[in-house]
């Protein structure tokens, strides 16, 4: 039995998950999250939504990656996974750790966002877009410029009086062997993400371990007509828009029923943090110039004097 | 409702049948950077994610393939449904349907395909209603091409040639998109023409630019779509190459090449421009890899007198 803290939740797995950070678990408490090998049924009787590869059934809900793991979410609480005939442990770790993870905290009534998370000052900003929008990249290279790694890809968010705050998730960087390549962050880039993909755990500069109050929310954007580069304010509604459509899973948010939980994180992000527009080129070569831009907006918010 | 692929190889006309469409029914020129884009084509890589719930960055190519057709029936249950259908689009403010009524037009670059578990890629007649494969002169796509990629014309020419011709199919990075196996420009076309699965209409770029209101009303006809002949009117007037270019112009167009020098996405929108921009060779290498296939299509080769001719200059 291996131990881990994720999203801020205590987690016993029985198989090793690469990637995350292994903690030394509480010997005599309940972990929040048991993660077990076992049956994983190929349908239930009672579905009440079904996807093409996915079903809801009250407190249950199953996943299957064809060819690799299929996986049982039950009540926010367990985690159960089967691998397919021929796949090892590690092959579907990955899966377990992200995807099964991520629904799992969808399903434990979180509002989840689909994005990575610095530290700055005492305050994380989160850079949220769909998968291939830079998040880990931005947030790895701002972990180069001393911004510890708060989260790689998603952010549970509560709120606290009405302020919003984040629950660590740190763990290994997951990222492409050409972004490795361009960083040169080569000396700490580890083993594969999964076989045949050319993407790899890098080891973060530093983590933070402590939930954190969230000061911005940035969603990424490419440079490209009719958006020039910049950051910029969205109004009320498309910030309320930005929220909701960076769930880790969107459709999950309507399976599950959450659109009003959604929409009052969107309330607290917009008015008790701030959410904004990074619009920035892709390219390696323009990295600097965000994290300058990016600098300059938190001293514009008073940031950076907050530094502990 | 009825979903209606837009297949091509690139360059050949797609985007500017896709902004015909766009333009229906409307009272003033759609904006070109309102169409949808990454969400509204096959190879959508958010369309996997959010219909399977997990990264399809986290499975090779291949992996993927096996898994599309199930994406597809699932967006076809979507908009079946017609329930919340922008809800879960990340582009946001998209406010141009690709959608005319009931019926459903998404673009493909992706040649027709069966996976490796024998499927077809895009799901067959489970999930399309009919195709509409768009085709132009392949002298008139390998400049086209060679801009959009920021190639030499020869090495679009090379890719189009290329059997096992891709796009985002580079291995050490996540592309936007799934990759898309286009083939070469000839296996394009014919695996649309050829496969059984769904009704195809084959519509040339060069009848498109000739007599744009008749084509495009024909192409709606084959797709089921009723409309006046001055909504169609109206639709070409505002998807007049000349209206596109002053768009592009004035702000610019998000579907361009990536901003490595000056190039734009709208060109010289007219048929036949390869007269002045290809060598002797390249006319030659590219009627050598595609008679066949140019000559079903009707593009008439080059007198070979004419190219030995041309040499000899």
């Amino acid at each position: 039995m291996a131990s881990y803290r994720i999203s801020g939740l205590s987690v016993r797995s029985e198989i090793a998950l690469h990637g995350l950070m292994a903690c030394d678990g509480p010997e005599n408490a309940a972990p929040d999250v048991t993660i077990v090998r076992g049956e994983v049924p190929d349908a239930f009787d009672d579905a009440q939504v079904l996807g093409p590869n996915w079903a809801l059934a009250q407190d249950r809900f199953r996943i299957g990656i064809p060819g690799v793991v299929s996986m049982l979410l039950t009540g926010g609480r367990e985690l159960r996974f089967c691998p397919a005939p021929g796949v090892s442990d590690e092959e579907a770790a990955i899966f377990v750790a992200s995807t099964g993870f991520g629904i799992l905290l969808h399903q434990r009534g979180h509002p989840l966002l689909h994005a990575s998370a610095a530290r700055v000052g005492d305050a994380a900003v989160l850079f949220c877009g769909p998968s291939g929008a830079g998040k880990s990249t931005l947030a790895a290279a701002l972990g180069e410029r001393g911004h510890a790694l708060v989260a790689d890809d998603f952010c549970a968010i509560s709120l606290r009086e009405g302020r919003p705050w984040i629950a660590p998730d740190a763990r290994k960087h997951k990222l492409w062997r050409q972004a490795i390549d361009a960083m040169a962050l080569g000396g700490r880039s580890g083993a594969p993400v999964r076989n045949r993909i050319e993407k790899y755990f890098v080891d973060p500069r530093e983590i933070v371990e402590t939930p954190l109050p969230v000061a911005a929310i940035y969603a990424l954007r490419e440079q490209r007509p009719p958006h020039s580069p910049g950051i910029t304010a969205p109004n009320i509604v498309d910030a309320a828009l930005i929220v909701r459509t960076n769930a880790y899973r969107p459709r999950l948010v309507r399976a599950f029923g959450q659109q009003p939980l959604y929409f009052k994180a969107a309330a607290a992000l917009a008015q008790r943090a701030g959410v904004y527009y990074l619009t920035r080129p892709l390219s390696f070569a323009d990295m600097d110039k965000t994290a300058d831009r990016l600098a300059d907006h938190w001293a514009s918010l008073g940031l950076l004097d907050r530094a502990a | 409702m009825r979903w209606i692929w837009l297949a091509s190889y690139p360059k050949s006309g797609n985007t500017w049948l896709r902004l015909l469409i766009a333009n229906l029914g409307r009272e003033e020129p759609a904006d070109i950077n309102a169409i949808p884009e990454s969400a509204g084509i096959a190879s959508s890589r958010e369309w996997f994610d959010s219909s399977m719930l997990f990264a399809s960055g986290l499975l090779t190519y291949d992996e993927c393939d096996r898994l599309r057709p199930m994406v597809y029936e699932a967006k076809r249950e979507e908009f079946e449904d017609c329930v919340d259908l922008d809800e879960d689009n990340e582009e946001g403010g998209d406010d141009v349907a690709s959608r005319v009524g009931q019926v459903h037009f998404v673009k493909s670059h992706d040649a027709w395909t069966v996976n490796p578990d024998g499927r077809p890629l895009l799901g067959g007649s489970r999930v399309a209603d009919a195709a509409i494969l768009i085709v132009r002169d392949p002298r008139d796509v390998a400049p086209s091409l060679a801009n959009h990629n920021g190639s030499t014309i020869d090495g679009a020419v090379d890719l189009m040639g290329q059997q096992d011709g891709a796009f985002c199919g580079q291995p050490r990075r996540q592309a936007i998109q799934l990759r898309q196996q286009l083939l070469s420009w000839s296996a394009f076309n014919a695996s649309w023409l050829d496969q059984r699965d769904v009704p195809v209409q084959c519509v040339r770029y060069e009848d498109l630019y000739t007599d744009t209101a008749a084509t495009l009303g024909k192409v709606l006809a084959f797709a089921g779509v009723e409309v006046s002949e001055e909504d169609v009117a109206r639709a070409v007037r505002f998807a007049a190459f000349s209206e596109l270019t002053a768009q592009e112009q004035a702000k610019g167009f998000r579907e361009a090449p990536p901003s490595r020098g000056k190039r734009s996405f709208f060109r010289r929108g007219i048929a036949g421009g390869w007269a002045d921009e290809l060598t002797a060779e390249q006319v030659e290498r590219i009627e050598q890899d595609h008679a066949p296939m140019m000559e079903r299509l009707g593009y008439a080769l080059s007198a070979a007198g004419a190219t030995e001719e041309r040499r000899a200059e």
